[in-house]
């Protein structure tokens, strides 16, 4: 079976600034990928570069067999990839309803507005009592909330968490790998980036884990877990 | 003393002024919120807008408020050509490169109306509307009224655009954050350039309702800009109503510090308030703390 994104070799930077040095992944449909690896090694470069929001200089990367390394990133959301931000990017003047609206602009997202309010409201039920408070006013954890429910807004086929569980109470951070969780059971496919990588690999179908631009290790979630480089690097216990 | 209804007549006539900075001031506006840029050139469109009105208004014979059905398409065309060549060039750019590239581009503008236009002010003949009706010793411009009515409606529809459609959506949540945008599937570069079209096109409309009385120079810019800054300073960050209520002090100030000081220190009237507002509220009048 074809992947539904895939990694080819790819070497991508910011500006003159390299930092990815022949990456390859893919990730299946309907499997939760996680990618760790410690600060600095490019994690969140990998996702912006599958959204061509960095400098590519070779290599490719093809979603659903289509090679997608040079269509603009608000066509690829048009495709089918959201992510969900490091730090949130919530639209802070606008409410927590016209958040919402602005994650379903594209086209695919459009036809299914009704839809996807009544999902993200049933997944988060805090937001609909808050539907028209300023986003900028809500707690760490409503905001993470609202920036996955903006993201599922756009019905992505593929969705991209950037460090969802960022500064988050232990207790909000282990709700939001149960919305991943739930979200891989409901046919999203998810490539997650993650610092608590005990919690994202207990999760994980499959994990990459990138050190200074590069993929060292990959395999199935837990047996990573059981991996003694990777318990070593990460002190997981 | 103060004659009560000499100022009553200019609070009126100020009032009228402000819709009218309040709409042009609006496109600075639109612009800085949207794309973080600062178009130094802004008053200079209003210039050339208002020559364009003027050579229009000569050609078919009309008042010049008329020919904004010509020049406000126009000059939103323009705009995007302009956004196209001189702004996306420098977007990422260094602060120091935006300004000296829409400040040269207001220099060129005069320039341009000079060699053309000779420094001599410029008004159409035979305005239409430029008679004055009375009621109880008030005396008020029709082509003021009307440049104000004009005014007050555009600037309704820019808010109605802005709240309540998915393209002033887009432009608020581009304002909110341009990085992450894309995200939901909005073309940035194309919300800038029709912003930047706007934002254009409407000192076209100013430029082409102010002709109905009054006359263009090169330097017909200058006013328009400084007005325009201290208008968005004050203003701008409380969206359309900011603009509308800071234009409308702004032009009231200006009417009495006219009629009441002199009429040649009517900017310096205006920005001495402005100082003074600061001293109070340093982040303008509608900062949320
Ligand atoms: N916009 C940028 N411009 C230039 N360099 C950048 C930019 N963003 C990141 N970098 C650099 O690229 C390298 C990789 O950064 P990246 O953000 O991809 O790491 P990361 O794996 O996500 O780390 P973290 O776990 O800290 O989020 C770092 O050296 C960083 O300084
Ligand atoms: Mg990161």
């Amino acid at each position: 079976m074809a992947s539904m994104l895939e990694l080819k070799n790819v070497h991508a930077g910011y500006g003159e600034f390299r930092v990815l040095h022949g990456v390859n992944m893919r990730v299946d449909k309907g499997e939760i990928v996680a990618l760790v690896g410690p600060n600095g090694a490019g994690k969140t470069t990998t996702l912006r570069t599958i959204l061509n929001m960095t400098t590519r200089y070779e290599g490719e990367i093809k979603f659903q067999g289509r090679d997608i390394t040079r269509i603009p990133t608000h066509k690829i959301v048009e495709e089918g990839i959201t992510m969900v931000p490091e730090g949130r990017g919530i639209f802070n003047p606008l409410t927590v309803y016209e958040n919402l609206l602005a994650g379903a602009y594209t086209k695919r997202a459009q036809e299914k507005i009704e839809d996807s309010l009544e999902f993200v409201f049933s997944l988060f039920p805090r937001l609909k009592e808050r539907k028209n408070q300023i986003a900028g006013t809500l707690s760490g954890g409503e905001a993470q909330m609202l920036a996955i429910a903006r993201a599922l807004m756009a019905r992505p086929t593929l969705l991209m968490f950037d460090e969802p569980s960022l500064g988050l109470a232990p207790k909000i951070v282990l709700e939001v790998f149960d919305v991943v969780v739930k979200l891989r059971d409901s046919g999203v496919t998810v490539l997650i980036v993650e610092q608590h990588v005990k919690n994202s690999l207990e999760v994980a179908d499959r994990a990459y884990v990138m050190e200074m631009g590069q993929i060292v290790l990959e395999g199935e979630g837990k047996a990573l877990l059981k991996d003694e480089r990777l318990k070593k690097a990460y002190l997981i216990i | 003393m103060m004659d009560p209804i000499l100022v009553t007549n200019n609070v009126l006539d100020g009032l009228l002024m402000g819709l009218l900075y309040s709409l042009v001031a609006l496109g600075l506006a639109l612009i800085f919120g949207v794309m973080d840029i600062i178009n130094f050139a802004h008053g200079d469109f209003v210039m050339i807008g208002a020559y364009t009105a003027w050579l229009l208004a000569m050609a078919f014979w009309v008042d010049p408020s008329v020919t904004a059905i010509i020049t406000v398409p126009l000059f939103f065309i323009i705009g995007i050509g302009i956004y196209k060549l001189v702004i996306e060039p420098v977007l990422g750019a260094e602060p120091l490169i935006q300004i000296a590239v829409t400040v040269g581009l207001g220099y060129v503008f005069q320039n341009i109306a000079l060699a053309l236009w000779h420094a001599e002010p410029k008004s159409f003949p035979a305005p239409w509307l430029n008679f004055s009706i009375s009621a109880g010793g008030i005396t008020l411009s029709v082509a003021k009224l009307i440049a104000g009515g004009i005014s007050i409606i555009s600037l309704y529809l820019i808010h109605y655009m802005l709240t309540k459609t998915k393209f002033g959506l887009a432009v608020r949540a581009t304002s909110a954050n341009r990085e992450v945008a894309p995200l939901m599937g909005i073309n940035v570069k194309k919300v800038y350039a029709i912003t930047f079209g706007i934002g254009t096109a409407l000192t076209a409309l100013g430029a082409a309702l102010y002709m109905s009385w009054g006359q263009t120079n090169p330097y017909l810019g200058q006013s328009f800009s400084l007005l325009s800054w201290v208008i968005v300073a004050m203003g701008g960050l409380g969206g359309v109503i900011g603009v509308l209520y800071s234009g409308l002090i702004v032009g009231v100030l200006e009417a009495l510090g006219s009629t009441f000081i002199t009429p040649s220190a009517r900017l310096a009237v205006v920005y001495l308030a402005f100082f003074l507002l600061l001293w109070f509220r340093p982040r303008g009048l509608f900062a949320r703390r």
